[in-house]
């Protein structure tokens, strides 16, 4: 076929082409170069009237849709010009954050409240997309001295507060009580994974089940729950901002896991949920979120038992990190709306609203004054989940503040929990991502 | 430019003896003559081709080009999804994937993905369509029970065929525990989780190549079918000799839609292997990029327009060349 593409022909598309580009150039984000930090000076919400309606979303943490829809309706008794839509924004958090940061983009839809967890908050900030909360917590009045101080802390950033907790959580050990009665075991969680080690080998000869431990599924948070392994044997993702994979105890500890699966052999990896695979039978023990705590006693036909987290050879307690989710206001919503936000923000988190919420999910009550005297007589196991809270430890900032970093730990994870891969290589090739993670994306937008 | 050029350009072209002279060049237009012709039925037939034609160009300029013209411009920025600001960085974010190391992963992976899934799809739907196009009881059932997965939602295909590979409870597991074996870790490990996703694309999509491939089958002429057959050809023969060459329009087209559909493909990755650990195509590396944990949206919308001159190149080379091959008659 000829084309009989002239000058004025060729002239015509490129002007085209050159006025669609400049059309294209007006949309989407300012290249400016303005920044993205919120300005915290002209949050005054004097004499704002709250808006009439808000969105909350939510993707019912711990499944709890039933016990948040009775909070709205309590709220719509005590403040009935303020009506409060429950949104179902997603199945986990990454479903949540990847609707709130194309609304963000679109500038249009925003929720009034959102619900952000401890790997996607630190990014709302630095995106300008949520705002500080210390003036609505000074004018409505909300009683952030009576949070559990390691909770309320996680969301404080440059002297000021982003958000508050709402359905936080630690990692449990879950154990088959009878399969560990049947093999002589004593009813406790083990102190340390190499008294758990002497115990494997027995529990996996008389229980029946697959594995004697089933690691968390790779696909959800293994960053999460794996930190308890390399804090044990004194490693860590990374110390500050150092990225610390590499080092030789947190390749020990990763080495360990490994062999559990493939030298010894009583150990396996989920491929969904450890929590569901637990309470099928699958395997004698796991770890899991406290949120999945509830969960697992109505579907298990066998006696539960909880514990702390078992410590390591260096470390021998004390090495639980706290995760779960939070509650933040958007940047890009008005201030009645914000303020309305902060109204139900406040009657969300108040004490009996928390207990409700535990009582519901097995997740952590926030408040310090929540009574929860009914909710431990009819769950004691959440007793331990408030008690290891003592003995938790702040995440690695490797984890929760570089974007993407969950996603690369777990691919790792995968080559040496699936692959039998070498782990020095694999951590030394995650340690040069997380680094190039961190130059690209955090480093340029930390405060000097 | 030489005399003689000026002379031959302005003399009319040589004729050769016996061909057909060429038609005298016709009479310039005269402006009057143009505006009333404009004016007349041309006009209306234009009028009547802008009503048919204007609805369908502005909704595939405002839902196809402009997001396309849009994403070309996002691909030339550092732009944080969520962020209200971005800076133009030029071709970086081609160059950065280019030199990446994931650039040869997820392009292998593509290409792995893309061969198999249309090889396996056209072979085996061409094996369906051939047993199906045999006069035995039962062949209506099994066309619809053939063609059915292809008409189901990817998701829910996704979801099942999960529950099936599942190497703790899985039907899979359970059967190779029957038989003294531990099922192999299919979604955790990258290489089983591609060809996971394989099987259960293959198997969903074979359907529509069977169903295509019948129909070809079905109308190829008898009398060729019958002169094989009388000149002593065996069923091999006639159907490599004769089936296969007269199925090749069939098979071109397949050849393409398969493709471009094997390259688009997202449900079941998406549902089966959420961090696409190991399954990442191009499209899927691309949305992973941008709406999974990086938010490099820059860098995905030049992941996507690598992907879409792929698709254009692949597409410009089959109208080309392998139609050049196929039979039509």
């Amino acid at each position: 076929m000829r084309t009989n593409l002239d000058r004025r022909h060729f002239l015509g598309l490129a002007g085209l082409g050159a006025g669609a580009a400049a059309l294209a150039a007006c949309g989407g984000p300012s290249t400016a170069g303005t920044a993205d930090a919120v300005d915290t000076a002209t949050i005054d919400f004097t004499g704002v009237k709250p808006a009439a309606s808000i969105d909350l979303w939510t993707n019912h943490p711990g499944k709890s849709q039933d016990v948040e829809k009775a909070i709205i309706e309590k709220f719509h008794a005590k403040f009935p010009d303020i009506k409060v839509n429950l949104v179902t924004a997603g199945a986990n958090y990454e479903e949540i954050a990847q609707k709130f940061q194309t609304s963000q983009a679109a500038k249009t839809g925003l929720p009034g409240l959102v619900v952000l967890s401890d790997v996607w908050w630190f990014r709302y900030f630095s995106n300008g997309s949520i705002i500080p909360i210390d003036g609505l917590v000074k004018q409505l009045d909300i009683k952030i001295d009576d949070f559990q101080k390691s909770l309320v802390d996680d969301y404080k950033y440059d002297d000021k507060q982003w958000a508050l907790p709402y359905g936080r959580s630690t990692p449990l050990f879950y154990y088959n009580k009878d399969h560990f009665k049947a093999a002589g075991l004593p009813d406790r969680a083990p102190a340390t994974w190499q008294e758990f080690a002497e115990w494997a080998p027995k529990l996996k000869a008389t229980s029946g089940a697959q594995y004697a431990y089933i690691y968390p599924a790779l696909a959800g948070y293994a960053g999460w729950t794996l930190q308890n392994n390399l804090w044990g044997w004194g490693g860590s993702w990374s110390k500050d901002w150092d990225i610390t994979c590499d080092s030789k105890e947190s390749v020990a500890a990763l080495q360990w896991a490994q062999d559990s699966i493939y030298k010894d052999g009583w150990a396996g990896v989920s491929s969904k949920e450890a929590a569901d695979d637990f309470a099928a039978g699958i395997t004698s023990s796991t770890i899991s979120s406290t949120g999945s705590l509830l969960g697992v006693l109505k579907a298990a036909t066998f006696n539960v038992g909880v514990g702390f987290l078992p410590g390591g050879p260096e470390v021998p307690s004390g090495v639980c990190p706290t995760g779960g989710a939070g509650l933040g206001i958007p940047s890009g919503i008005s201030k009645e709306e914000q303020l309305a936000a902060a109204t139900f923000l406040k009657f969300m988190t108040e004490p009996e609203n928390t207990a409700a919420f535990s009582a519901a999910t097995g997740y952590m009550p926030t408040r310090l004054s929540a009574d929860m005297s009914a909710v431990l007589a009819a769950t004691p196991q959440i007793k331990t989940a408030m008690d290891q809270l003592a003995a938790t430890k702040v995440q690695d900032n490797a984890r929760v503040f570089l974007p993407g970093a969950d996603q690369e730990m777990a691919k790792a994870a995968a080559k040496i929990l699936t692959q039998q891969g070498d782990v020095q290589a694999t951590m030394t090739e995650l340690k040069k991502t997380l680094e190039g993670i961190y130059t690209k994306d955090v480093k340029p937008k930390l405060k000097a | 430019m030489t005399t003689r050029q000026i002379h031959s350009s302005s003399t009319a072209p040589a004729v050769r003896p016996g061909s057909t002279p060429p038609a005298p060049p016709a009479p310039a237009a005269q402006p009057g003559l143009e505006r009333r012709r404009w004016s007349g039925r041309s006009r209306k037939d234009f009028l009547v081709f802008l009503a048919m034609a204007l609805p369908n160009l502005v909704l595939i300029g405002t839902f196809t080009y402009w997001p396309l013209i849009n994403n070309i411009y996002y691909s030339t920025l550092d732009w944080t999804l969520g962020s209200a600001s971005a800076t133009v960085v030029g071709l970086q974010n081609y160059i950065t994937f280019f030199t990446s190391e994931d650039a040869a992963k997820v392009l292998g992976t593509t290409a792995v993905f893309t061969l198999v899934t249309v090889g396996g799809s056209m072979v085996l739907g061409l094996l369906v369509a051939l047993a199906l196009n045999s006069k035995v009881p039962g062949t209506t059932f099994a066309r619809s029970a053939v063609f059915a997965p292809y008409v189901l939602s990817g998701v829910g295909v996704g979801l099942v065929w999960l529950f099936i590979f599942d190497p703790g409870y899985g039907v899979l597991a359970w059967i190779l525990r029957g038989l003294g074996q531990q099922s192999p870790q299919w979604i955790n490990d990258p290489q089983l989780s591609l060809v996971m996703v394989i099987i259960v694309y293959v198997w969903k999509n074979l359907g529509y190549c069977a169903v295509v491939y019948l129909a070809g089958l079905q109308s190829l002429p008898r009398d060729v079918m019958e002169a094989a057959a009388l000149d002593g050809a065996n069923s091999v023969r006639r159907f490599f000799n004769v089936s296969l060459p007269l199925l090749s329009p069939t098979t071109f087209f397949l050849l393409i839609t398969t493709m471009l559909s094997s390259l688009q493909a997202f449900d079941l990755i998406r549902i089966m292997t959420p961090l696409g650990n190991g399954t990442s195509t191009l499209i899927y590396e691309a949305y992973l990029q941008a709406f999974g944990a990086y938010n490099r949206a820059g860098y995905s919308a030049a992941i996507s327009v690598i992907l879409f001159a792929i698709l254009l190149i692949i597409t410009v080379l089959q109208l080309r060349f392998v139609e050049r091959k196929v039979h039509y008659s």
